[in-house]
């Protein structure tokens, strides 16, 4: 009886435990649209709202006086546009986050299983749920580009190394359709992730060739020859479906002066942002660093999950070492570096899987309570760091400015706003006029915005000397936009107003926002930019990214002859070389 | 574990420590750009290292640490010492961030050194440059700023009686439209204008004449049109120009057009327009003492003098230079970053354009004000 008991708590944990987990945390915390305060969410469901109502016209005129959206991988926001239909865009995009998080336990339990037990993997994967640096991103940074694509390509991985470690077609469908969804969910996941998370998986493969049966065992040229092919097949799925974005990115790259950001600071001269881009994300993960360097040295087969994890832990600490520099250069400067710490804690999870399987098979109840007192610190550090630091403070109701700027033919002019804060999305989708600001920097072409390293106008501010030439420079050229309104919630740009020509005219919200304009402008007119996408462009946005998730659900559904644990699992010379019980010794 | 995997994790702990080490005591531009000033070396080892010390706790606002470091603290408390950078008044200092700082040995002995620090400000209007010189003493090897306090200026309390001209305009209704007046904007007439070529392009100056009895918001915009008339660039005058103008008043205009030469230009036509206003001939702003300063550092100098009851939080002192044949040949303009108390004078300094001071034989200033709460 003892034995069964023994033999029973040594059992993986249950997907379907794990996946309730997700439902226990985060299901309360969506339901209050807990990221509607973070800083990215609203440019999400404003992108969505577009797609709700141009479906195959990605020319989005609300903002910068007309920009393209298939600068950015559209995936997320048209499954938030297609569900808004029943759900409103809102609970679209809390549901669309909420399969992210869900993906993502899966996507980590598969991904572990490459590397270590099943019950070390599931316990990796129900670690996931509580792991602060996905409740940073999704509460507090709002990337939901980022927390999208990483559950994908996770989920993509195990595919990736049967179809090179063993050859199975069946796994080189999945594995290509699932990595371009990925990228129709954000791009630089999948760049990246291929030198973090791809190449550990590429050498695990080539590394344990000769294990297994006879009939298992592959040349390494037959190795190199698979993966070059997934490559070549995988890029070209790639450059298809995505292809407005890549004619886009070549066409017009981005070479606007950089804008900084506080994800590139040294975190120990900068101590607010080493805690708010390394404790918050990390929490109780930073505990587990010497174990990971140990046992991941020690461990031959996991040793290119430690040097992949090692990597992105050196460029996720942003400015505090040299490497993001470095390795990213120019890309550095556009990229933040918040995302690298969370795939550094994904690649992580295999490790903290095993610590946990190991410290409670020796030390039992007093671990158990341990872990989850750590794991429900630091979710729950991650999760009340929207509040604690806010990205947006400020609670105001945009609707009143939007009613203005619709009446009486206000709309007939373009408008920016001052001390709005990421209010500007919301604003966007409340109202038909046109603004010359916006949050998505890297689709700007005005070059009153690219050539003076600063982010919105309404924050000009806080970008110092280069925001406030950033915000002149617009104000010099009010006409050529039809720049007319301006409305001001931050009595800090009023002298510069006042000194420029433009005069109050109108109070909004108990005179919290007052309306200034000028006059003798000239109505906007329709920007005739040549980034314009070409009607095709539009069809093929439309169609291939939604599509190509669409395609990658069906093909999951092919059946697998044999569970994913006996197709890829080994056992792991971890359990073989270190017993429980040598982790204290 | 074997040797192998006990060297390799020893070597990626030792390198991620290694780069942390570097990357803190060499930071990035981008990193040190957020640091909050604490990693900058107090070293006070020189004269120079302790004004530069200074300046970075004052751009990192580490008022308290720049105060702590000062050897004369005690002559006055730290809010002085905040008040004194940052203005005791709402103004442009108060909201303003110190972009850069250059620090100008002046003198130095074993005791004692001058040093002048040159601060640039950032303000909502632009840079707003200004300069301390700071006289240093060597305490055991340390060398500490002696702060020269500016003190606060003080109002007395008085009784000033306000008598000026003010003009109302009464709109259709107040759900009109700003613009929407229905009468004709008052009469305005550009009496001057001229070209000049600078380096960064071609300049247009001149001055715009209020010829009517009422008040008017005026702004003038141009355009370039090359020799076969066709449109090269629009621009306006943006902030050189007093943008109202009472009756019978004058002010100059500056458009600047980046990258254009003046040869290309075969035509320019001028738009100025105007638009009824309320407005009041207060604060009156005085100006004495007023002086044109030659070559080298050519610049009209003096103090304005607010008249006035109400505190006048910005101004905007506008400099037109004319040449002996009374022709426009520059305009320039400062932002004063002190609020103009009631009575205190407060100086004012347009520089002139090495080139063109050479030309200048009379100007002319005129003052705009901007007072917070002024705004609906």
């Amino acid at each position: 009886m003892q034995k069964s008991e023994a033999h029973l708590s040594r059992r993986p944990i249950p997907l379907s435990f794990i996946l309730m987990a997700v439902l226990l945390v985060h299901l309360p915390l969506l339901v209050m649209k807990l990221p509607l305060k973070s800083y990215d969410t609203n440019q999400h469901i404003f992108f969505a709202s577009h797609y709700l109502q141009h479906w195959f016209d990605p020319w989005n005129t609300k903002w910068y006086a007309g920009f393209s959206q298939t600068t950015y991988p559209p995936l997320p926001q048209q499954w938030i546009a297609v569900l808004s239909h029943i759900t409103g865009l809102e609970y679209g995009y809390m549901a669309v986050q909420l399969v992210a998080i869900l993906l993502l336990a899966v996507g980590v339990y598969r991904f572990s299983l490459l590397w270590v037990s099943p019950r070390a993997a599931s316990f990796a994967a129900l670690a996931s749920v509580f792991l602060g640096s996905e409740s940073f991103l999704v509460y507090s940074a709002g990337q939901l580009g980022t927390t999208s694509a990483a559950p994908i390509y996770l989920n993509a991985l195990p595919f990736l190394f049967e179809w090179i470690r063993f050859g199975r077609w069946r796994a080189f469908i999945k594995a290509s359709v699932l990595f371009a969804a990925a990228a129709a969910a954000h791009h630089a996941t999948l760049i990246f992730g291929s030198f973090f998370f791809a190449l550990p998986v590429v050498a695990l493969a080539i590394m344990e060739r000769e294990e297994g049966d006879e009939s298992e065992r592959s040349s390494t040229a037959a190795l190199i020859a698979r993966t070059v092919a997934i490559v070549v097949v995988v890029t070209a799925a790639i450059v298809v479906v995505l292809l407005p974005f890549w004619i886009a990115l070549i066409h017009y790259p981005v070479t606007q002066e950089p804008i900084p950001h506080a994800s590139r600071a040294n975190y120990i001269l900068s101590p607010f942002w080493g805690l708010n881009y390394f404790i918050v994300p990390y929490g109780a993960v930073i505990l587990a660093f010497p174990f990971i360097f140990w046992r991941g040295a020690a461990v031959h087969r996991l040793r290119p999950l430690l040097v992949g994890f090692w990597l992105a832990f050196l460029v996720g600490l942003g400015g505090t070492t040299p490497v993001s520099q470095l390795v990213l250069r120019r890309a550095g400067e556009v990229i933040t570096m918040e995302r690298f710490s969370y795939w550094a804690t994904l690649l992580a999870l295999p490790f903290i899987g095993v610590l946990v399987t190991e410290l409670i098979d020796r030390f039992k109840t007093p671990a158990i309570a341990t872990i989850c007192t750590l794991a429900a610190l630091t979710c729950g550090l991650a999760v009340a760091w929207s509040t604690i630091h806010p990205p947006d403070a400020q609670e105001f109701d945009t609707k009143p400015v939007a009613d203005w700027l619709d009446r009486d033919g206000h709309d007939h002019y373009r408008y920016i706003t001052l001390g709005f804060g990421n209010k500007i999305a919301r604003l966007a989708m409340q109202t038909d006029a046109g603004s010359v600001d916006g949050e998505w920097n890297s689709a700007r072409q005005l070059p009153e915005l690219t050539a003076h390293g600063a982010g919105t106008l309404t924050s000009s501010k806080f970008f110092g000397k280069n925001g406030i030439d950033a915000l002149r420079a617009m104000l010099e050229h009010a006409d050529h936009y039809g720049l007319k309104w301006v409305f001001v919630r931050d009595h800090y740009y009023d002298p510069l107003l006042a000194f420029a020509g433009w005069r109050p005219v109108d109070n909004l919200n108990d005179h919290t926002i007052i309306v200034w304009s000028k006059d003798g402008v000239p109505p906007a007119t329709p920007l005739n930019a040549p980034q314009i996408p070409p009607h095709w462009q539009g069809l093929l946005w439309g169609l291939l990214p939604f599509g190509c998730s669409i395609l990658a659900i069906l093909v999951l559904l092919i059946p697998e002859r044999r569970p994913l644990e006996s197709r890829i699992a080994f056992p792991s010379p971890a359990e073989e070389e270190y017993v429980p019980g040598r982790l204290a010794s | 574990m074997s040797n192998g995997g006990r060297l390799l994790a020893i070597a990626l702990a030792g390198a991620t420590v290694a780069l942390v080490v570097i990357g803190t005591l060499w930071p990035n531009k981008a990193a040190a750009a957020f640091s909050s000033g604490e990693q900058f070396s107090t070293s006070a080892g020189t004269p120079e290292a302790a004004v530069r010390s200074l300046g970075e706790q004052i751009r990192a606002n580490a008022y308290q640490r720049a105060y702590d470091s000062l050897a004369n603290k005690g002559e006055f408390s730290e809010q002085q010492f905040h008040r004194d950078l940052t203005s005791g008044w709402p103004d442009l200092r108060t909201y303003a961030t110190l972009s850069d700082f250059q620090v100008q040995p002046l003198h130095a002995s074993d005791s004692e050194a001058d040093v002048r620090l040159k601060m640039q400000w950032s303000t909502v209007v632009g840079p707003s440059p200004s300069s301390r010189d700071l006289h240093l003493v060597n305490n055991g090897g340390r060398w500490q700023v002696q702060w020269p306090i500016t003190k606060e200026p003080v109002v007395p309390p008085q009784v000033i009686p306000v008598n000026y001209l003010r003009w109302d305009v009464i709109n259709r209704s107040s759900a009109d439209d700003w613009g929407a007046q229905d009468v004709e904007g008052p009469h305005v007439r550009i009496v001057d204008m001229h070209p000049v070529q600078r380096a960064e392009g071609l300049v247009l100056l001149g001055e715009l004449l209020n010829e009517d009895v009422i008040p008017a918001y005026v702004s003038v915009t141009a355009t370039l049109l090359s020799k076969d008339q066709k449109p090269i660039d629009t621009e306006g005058s943006f902030d050189n120009i007093s943008h109202q103008l009472l009756p019978k008043q004058v002010t100059p205009f500056l458009i600047r057009f980046p990258n254009v030469t003046l040869s290309q230009v075969g035509s320019v036509r001028m738009q100025p327009f105007s638009q009824l206003i309320s407005a009041s001939a207060d604060p009156v702003i005085e100006i004495q003492n007023e002086k044109l300063n030659p070559a080298p550092d050519a610049s009209v100098t003096g103090q304005l003098t607010n008249q006035s009851g109400q505190i006048a939080n910005v101004a905007h002192v506008l400099g037109t230079f004319y040449d002996q044949q009374g022709q426009v040949v520059w305009v320039g303009d400062q932002y004063v970053d002190h609020a103009l108390l009631p009575g205190v004078p407060v100086a004012f300094n347009i520089h002139i354009p090495e080139d063109l001071a050479r030309k200048v034989s009379s100007q002319r200033t005129v003052v705009a004000t901007y007072s917070f709460g002024g705004a609906q």
